[in-house]
């Protein structure tokens, strides 16, 4: 394997700036994201995890600092972005709740190059979630919470994008759904997909990321691996309640 | 009696399918960004217009009127697009609601009236039409009539194949159903608000043609056919296409009942009667979906 | 409702407030000077008669820009409401031969009623719900109207209607001001749609300055926030529903007077466009645009009038085009120049706050 030096990170972010009206939500986040790495953030609710990946994505404007994506420097348009790679899993799922799971997927497909290499991803997502296959024809907004969820990431995945940006996946599910999606995200990670994920709970990484950053505030305030954190006590304490 | 009721039928009928092709158009706007174009009724008219100086003036077989009225409203939708919503689009999105709708009201004002410089004010007659009727045992059905059923049926079809077949049909509702997730998955919301625009340009293109085949070509043609448009939108909730579609039926046979029981005068207060008590028993309309606003 | 004057405070100190309020009295005097001077500079009747035509105007604009600028509510029915004013005034005087003067508060009494009952079926409704169902509204009277064709009284051997149908009603009265002043009633009609509009403004500012105003300007900028503190809805909604179309109704009623006649002319889709344009142009929610942009619309009006077919068409580019360029409006655009020109003189040191000149003076309007 070559050195992360050789070639560009896939993401790096320098001292981003971003908010909303006139409040700053982020006060210059920087964080590198190599090929093959899982990067988690994890901090409060609130204080700028979601942000921060709709940042990167294009759905909140940069007010300072730099993003790029392999070396290319973003242009803040959310479809630009989307075309240099960023596959975008949002908070909520954010379904197209009047169609159904396959237009769901196949929207995902929207800028994928021809149909072969559409039915390509089809397949590759109908193997990973074989429950989206059986459900291809149900409308978005009437499946439960967990089934959504997998709609959200095998939409995601259609996007065949070079990074995925992950947004608390278990946000509102019962636990033994959570397992399942962490279970499904465990195994893109392993497959050499390049993710970053936000999350509010760090103990739900910890045998996942490569790395992780605690966000507070709008900044970074502690960086290291999942397991360092989980013996910092006084700062679990600090900003994760415990 | 069955005559005076059938007449009422297709009477209701064509009506119905002209208020649904200019509902959706309207529908369609709305729904994907959140736009009342009041310019709709002089795109109308437009459509009116140009078809019949293709036909009339330049001599041109009626295909290439009704390809003219396409493409004629096509291009309002487009200008409309650069000229004014692109604009508002950059400002803040609290005042985009009110604005455009402001603006389009300009906008309608001014190409109503533009027309009426190039045409003047006098009637004219739109060659679209077919005279004789059709019979089928005790039934008469005027041909003019099934015309234009069939070619809103048609267009119908086309939309709803366009819409819900096509990569760029996908991305108009994906826009309309989530527009940040849209933008997400690589799609350029701008350009899908131009395409729905020159769409609904050119849905108003041909309802002005077949407006005014059945009546005729007058500079404000197209302010009653919008005016209950809106009624009918408002009705099944704003950006439903099925629901615009069924309302527009229901309510142009409604119209016609009471225009046939009551007097022609009391036509379009019933129809309001309806829309008012909708509304207070569905605020969003009868099959429009609760608006969730941000506060 | 006490809290929403203190949500709104913050946005805007207190100096800045008395500032503000002093430039509104100069305008204040700086008009009244120019309305009392008016007559004696103006010898044109046609001229004086416009003029008082955009005092009406202005007086509809400003109750509009009351309803969708200051409360958000984006209303079509504004000239439906101004015409059932006007025809409630005139049917008043036409059917029971009361004096014009007294039907006047009856008539806007009536504009009022019309309007609650407008306001409550707009009372769950949202942003173009609302612009759409009071365009129907208004529509719906408009056509009632024009096709009323039925019998109702014979006046001679004229069958009259009892909306007075496409012909509307004349000669029910007048202001009196022709068996008064014989040649010059012009001038005292002038004087009284004078005092009718500075009335309107006058309350106009006061509603706008109260807590009330600022519970309209809560529930339009947040609906949700102006509600968990305490602001009702529905209250809020009738309650500028109500006082705007008093006012309206009342100029209404006195246009009826003026002119002496009224028919289903007023409500025709030009003549709300025409408000709509001339609050847009003068600056929605600013309280001097309904006047900046009457004058403005008026002139420009009376310029095209000279080129005669392409007035309409000037009409609708200039709304068109006034959203685009400045949404502001022209008050607003004037505010910006204000402001950078004052940032331009403040730049250079000299940024000591002039507080103690203007604390001396009193707030002279409102709270």
């Amino acid at each position: 394997m070559m050195s992360a030096t050789a070639r560009p990170p896939v993401l790096h972010l320098e001292a981003i700036v971003s908010g909303y009206d006139g409040l700053d939500v982020l006060k210059g986040v920087s964080l590198t994201v190599h090929a093959g790495d899982f990067v988690t953030v994890v901090g409060p609710n609130g204080h700028g995890k979601s942000t921060l990946l709709k940042t990167i994505s294009g759905l909140v404007p940069l007010r300072g600092g730099q993003i790029s994506i392999e070396g290319q420097s973003l242009s803040g348009k959310p479809h630009e972005t989307a075309m240099l790679g960023v596959a975008h899993v949002p908070q909520g799922d954010m379904l197209f709740a009047q169609m159904s799971v396959l237009e769901n997927l196949l929207m995902g497909a929207y800028l994928a190059p021809d149909k072969a290499e559409i039915k390509r991803r089809l397949d590759e997502v109908y193997t990973l979630l074989p429950k989206l296959a059986d459900r291809r024809n149900q409308i978005a907004s009437t499946l439960s919470g967990g089934e959504r969820r997998m709609v959200g990431i095998g939409r995601g995945l259609m996007m065949g994008g070079r990074i995925l940006l992950i947004d608390e996946p278990s946000l509102g599910l019962a636990p033994l759904i959570i397992d399942q999606v962490y279970d499904v995200i465990s195994q893109l990670s392993k497959a050499g997909r390049t993710i970053l994920l936000v999350e509010e709970n760090p103990a739900r990484v910890e045998d996942l990321a490569d790395h992780l950053h605690l966000l507070d505030d709008g900044a970074i305030v502690w960086s290291g691996k999942p397991a360092e954190l989980m013996v910092r006590d006084e700062l679990l304490a600090t900003y994760l309640g415990g | 009696m069955t005559d005076v009721l059938m007449a009422i039928l297709v009477a209701g009928f064509t009506s119905g399918a002209l208020y649904a092709l200019a509902t959706v158009g309207l529908s369609l706007v709305w729904g994907s960004m959140g736009m009342l174009n009041m310019a709709h009724a002089a795109m109308l008219t437009l459509g009116g217009y140009v078809a019949f100086t293709v036909i009339t003036s330049l001599g041109l077989p009626i295909a290439l009127g009704f390809a003219g009225a396409i493409l004629a409203g096509a291009a309002a939708g487009a200008i409309l697009y650069f000229a004014i919503v692109r604009n508002l689009l950059k400002n803040d999105k609290s005042t985009f609601e009110a604005n455009v709708m402001i603006a389009t009201v300009g906008v309608g004002i001014a190409l109503e009236n533009a027309i009426l410089l190039t045409y003047g004010g006098q009637p004219l007659k739109q060659p679209v039409s077919i005279a004789g009727v059709l019979r089928i045992g005790p039934l008469t059905l005027p041909w003019q009539n099934l015309l234009i059923i069939a070619v809103v049926v048609v267009m119908m079809v086309a939309v709803s194949l366009a819409l819900g077949r096509t990569r760029m049909g996908r991305a108009i509702r994906a826009t309309a159903q989530n527009r940040d997730a849209a933008q997400l998955m690589g799609v350029a919301v701008n350009r899908v608000y131009l395409q729905v625009l020159m769409l609904s340009g050119a849905l108003a293109g041909i309802c002005g043609v077949m407006v005014s085949s059945m009546t005729q070509l007058s500079p404000p043609l197209g302010n009653d056919p919008m005016l209950k448009a809106f009624i009918m939108c408002v009705v099944a909730g704003l950006g439903n296409l099925p629901g615009a579609v069924a309302a527009a039926l229901g309510l142009a046979l409604l119209e016609s009942f009471v225009q046939y029981a009551l007097g022609a005068r009391w036509g379009f207060p019933s129809l309001l009667f309806v829309v008012i008590a909708v509304l207070i028993w569905r605020p969003s309309g009868l099959f429009g979906r609760a608006e969730i606003r941000r506060m | 409702m006490t809290d929403t004057r203190s949500m709104s405070l913050p946005t805007m100190s207190r100096s800045s407030m008395f500032r503000l309020a002093r430039t509104d009295l100069a305008i204040t005097l700086l008009l009244i000077a120019v309305a009392i001077a008016l007559p004696f500079i103006v010898d044109s009747r046609y001229i004086l008669g416009q003029i008082v035509l955009a005092l009406f105007y202005a007086t509809i604009a400003s109750q509009w820009n009351l309803l969708f600028g200051f409360s958000g509510i984006f209303s079509l029915a504004q000239m439906a409401i101004f015409a059932f004013g006007g025809y409630a005034t005139a049917m008043i005087c036409f059917y029971f031969g009361w004096n014009v003067w007294a039907a006047l508060v009856p008539g806007a009494l009536g504009a009022v009623l019309f309007s609650l009952v407008v306001g409550l079926a707009c009372l769950r409704l949202t942003g173009v719900y609302v612009a759409l169902l009071t365009l129907a509204i208004a529509q719906a009277m408009y056509l009632l109207i024009v096709t009323d064709t039925e019998c109702f009284v014979m006046v001679g051997s004229v069958c009259r209607q009892f909306t007075g149908g496409a012909v509307g009603f004349a000669r029910f009265g007048d202001l009196g001001t022709r068996a008064l002043l014989k040649t010059h009633w012009l001038v005292g009609n002038y004087a009284i749609i004078s005092v009718l509009f500075a009335i309107t403004m006058l309350f106009t500012y006061v509603i706008v300055k109260s807590p009330i105003g600022l519970a309209f300007r809560a529930l339009k900028d947040n609906p949700g926030y102006a509600v968990a503190r305490g602001v009702n809805r529905f209250q809020a909604q009738l309650l500028v529903f109500g006082i705007s179309a008093f006012f309206t109704g009342l100029a209404g009623g006195f246009y009826a007077a003026h002119f002496q006649a009224i028919g289903p002319g007023v409500l025709s889709m030009s003549q709300l466009m025409f408000i709509i344009a001339i609050v847009v142009v003068g600056g929605v929610g600013t309280f001097w645009g309904p006047l900046v942009g009457t004058v403005v619309l008026v002139l420009a009006d009376e310029l095209m009038r000279e080129s005669g077919e392409f007035r309409t068409l000037g009409l609708g580019l200039i709304i068109a085009l006034s959203v685009v360029l400045m949404p502001k409006g022209l008050v607003g655009r004037f505010g910006d120049l204000v402001g950078w020109l004052t940032r331009r003189r403040a730049e250079p040191g000299d940024s000591k706050p002039t507080d103690s000149r203007i604390v001396q003076s009193p707030p002279p309007t409102g709270k």
